[in-house]
């Protein structure tokens, strides 16, 4: 904070200034209260969940914020196996695996044509990928069921691959063309002047200079992925095709009274994510919140 | 334009492979099918039928007469108009608290931030044991505080199934708006705020009259950005609810899928499909609009 006081005095006018203390001292106590309630209020379901994985249905029931008084790993491992959890796991870790880096390969393509080569029809293509961004799964899941359907993709793997590849190219391409407009073309020309060929020019020194953008997508879309809801339910009615989001739904309905087995299949899809979230996290609130403005 | 080949053919030729694979697979997996929606909307296709029958604009002609779809429009409204206000002012609150990020400042955009990562359905899963009937914290609490009265199974009550869904989905979705405002909050002029200061304006002035005309176009952004995704609602609705109890929590893409894939009215499914396209498509053009303002 020291550099800023050449410039600004400090951040923020908005709280009194410290002419007394006390009153300083209340409004920090005040605001620390409010922001430590909001704080519980996002954490205090997941300690919840988490706490009730290692305990027996009958402590859930008698004291939902009682610690347990042995810790049941047992539950973790029977919603592991019985439960099939490492199948659901291994589905969305194989659906990211393929979903990702095609989305990502194919925007990086189509951005860097879209944003520097100045194409001829450039403005008509990009507005038909635009049209994506704008309309919901909803507006194409019925006809593009029958496609999927028609293809004899329903209940494959590829079947849930490819619709959500295809879903996630719009807004891909939007952020990869952004990027390469925003990059100074005179790079482009002084390696083409020094003999570079366009696909040099593309993937050793354009590739590279955008890659904040790339990350950004990488998160986003992965993120995407390993939440979808709508297109596993649809397109991968098939118990070994269920990744985490719909294993979880038909592991509730078919374990609805074993409520330590579902807080222990819930704990294990939540705890793995939450831990990368935790390591990258400035990747995921610059990706997330890219992916939502656009 | 010959002559702008002749020059950039080489360039041109690779754009043109560049976008190849893209614009395939959208074509065919996001353009037919749109323009195939429209298509299905004038006929009565079932789904199973070799041939559909074409009915002009029945479907169009049902649509108002159907009552359900004009509830389930009707609680997209309450949904985008309560959701949003709640979510706008709880968000604002929280990021204007942060501000100047005071210590821990990490630790709560972290924490405020976590639902976002997670699937709906975990959501949907951690909500519906909070409205549990009987073991679910929320009449534990109330019960804890002598108000056992109140108590009720929030999810099935048709009363109140709708809020309860509405608080978990503003409860997942609050953390993006304040990461935004946060991010906003860090181009405001404190400047403007210091002279007004010094020109004697109190807090709420100070707030009321120079910070917030600073930001108006991130609550704009923020605002639309909620208006859309309150209309696309679905996760958190088909997980906790179905739709259900007697229809009191149906909203427009829940009823469609509904329609589509449980009746198998395909082709009135895709009528309501395209109600939910023409909503958001509006928004969008409102956002496009939001977006020029902001760079006048």
């Amino acid at each position: 904070m020291a550099t800023t006081t050449t410039t600004r005095p400090a951040r923020t006018r908005l709280a009194r200034r410290p002419r007394r203390s006390p009153a300083r001292l209340g409004w920090q106590l005040g605001r620390y209260a409010v922001l430590l309630a909001f704080l519980l209020v996002f954490l205090l379901p997941f300690v919840w969940i988490w706490s009730s994985a290692l305990k027996s249905n009958a402590e859930i029931n008698a004291d939902p914020f009682g610690l347990p008084s042995s810790l049941r790993w047992h539950n973790v491992v029977e919603a592991w196996t019985t439960g099939r959890f490492g199948s659901y796991v291994g589905n969305s870790l194989l659906y990211c695996a393929f979903v990702v880096p095609g989305v990502t390969v194919l925007s990086c393509l189509a951005g860097y044509a879209l944003g520097m080569l100045r194409l001829p029809g450039e403005r008509v293509i990009f507005t038909a990928f635009l049209l994506g961004i704008m309309i919901p799964f909803q507006s194409i899941m019925i006809p593009q069921y029958y496609l999927v359907r028609d293809l004899d993709l329903l209940g494959t793997y590829w079947g849930v691959i490819v619709p959500s590849i295809a879903l996630g190219l719009a807004f891909g391409i939007f952020v990869m063309r952004a990027f390469f407009r925003g990059l100074p073309p005179e790079i482009a020309d002084a390696a083409r002047i020094d003999g570079a060929s366009e696909w040099r020019v593309f993937h050793l020194i354009m590739l590279p200079l955008a890659r904040p953008g790339l990350t950004t997508l990488v998160v986003f879309q992965f993120m995407t992925t390993w939440n979808m809801l709508l297109i596993p339910l649809l397109y991968g009615q098939d118990e070994n095709l269920r990744p985490i989001s719909t294993g979880i739904m038909f592991f509730i309905g078919e374990y609805s009274v074993d409520r330590s087995l579902i807080a222990a299949g819930v704990s294990l899809s939540t705890v793995p994510i939450i831990v990368v979230y935790l390591l990258f996290q400035r990747h995921f609130v610059r990706g997330i919140s890219a992916g939502a403005l656009r | 334009m010959t002559r702008r080949w002749g020059r950039h053919g080489g360039i041109y030729l690779l754009g043109y492979l560049f976008l190849l694979p893209a614009a395939a697979v959208y074509l065919v997996f996001v353009l037919y099918p749109l323009a195939r929606s429209v298509q299905l909307s004038l006929t009565d296709w079932d789904g199973a039928r070799p041939v559909a029958t074409f009915v002009g604009l029945a479907n169009y002609a049902r649509l108002l007469h159907d009552g359900l779809f004009w509830r389930a429009l009707g609680h997209n409204f309450v949904w985008v108009g309560l959701g949003s206000a709640v979510a706008l002012t709880l968000s604002l609150l929280l990021a204007l608290l942060v501000w100047n990020k005071p210590q821990g400042f990490t630790v709560f955009r972290t924490v405020y931030f976590m639902p976002q990562i997670l699937p709906a359905v975990i959501v949907g899963i951690v909500w519906s044991w909070i409205y549990h009937p009987t073991f679910g914290i929320l009449n534990r609490g109330l019960d804890a505080l002598g108000l056992h009265t109140w108590a009720k199974g929030w999810l099935g009550d048709p009363g109140t199934a709708l809020y309860a869904v509405l608080a978990a989905s503003i409860w997942a979705t609050v953390g993006l708006a304040f990461v935004l405002f946060s991010a906003a909050l860090q181009g405001v002029d404190t400047e403007l705020l210091d002279a007004a200061q010094v020109d004697g304006a109190n807090t709420w002035q100070r707030v009321r009259h120079v910070l917030v005309p600073q930001l108006a176009n991130a609550v704009t952004l923020v605002a639309v950005l909620l208006l859309v995704h309150g209309f696309q609602a679905f996760d958190h609705v088909w997980i906790m609810t179905r739709g259900g109890p007697d229809d009191s929590t149906q909203l427009l893409a829940t009823y469609t899928y509904q329609k589509a894939f449980m009746d198998n009215e395909v082709g009135y499914g895709s009528t309501l499909s395209l109600v939910l396209t023409a909503i958001c498509l509006a928004t969008a053009v409102i956002t496009v609009r939001a977006r020029e303002r902001e760079r006048a």
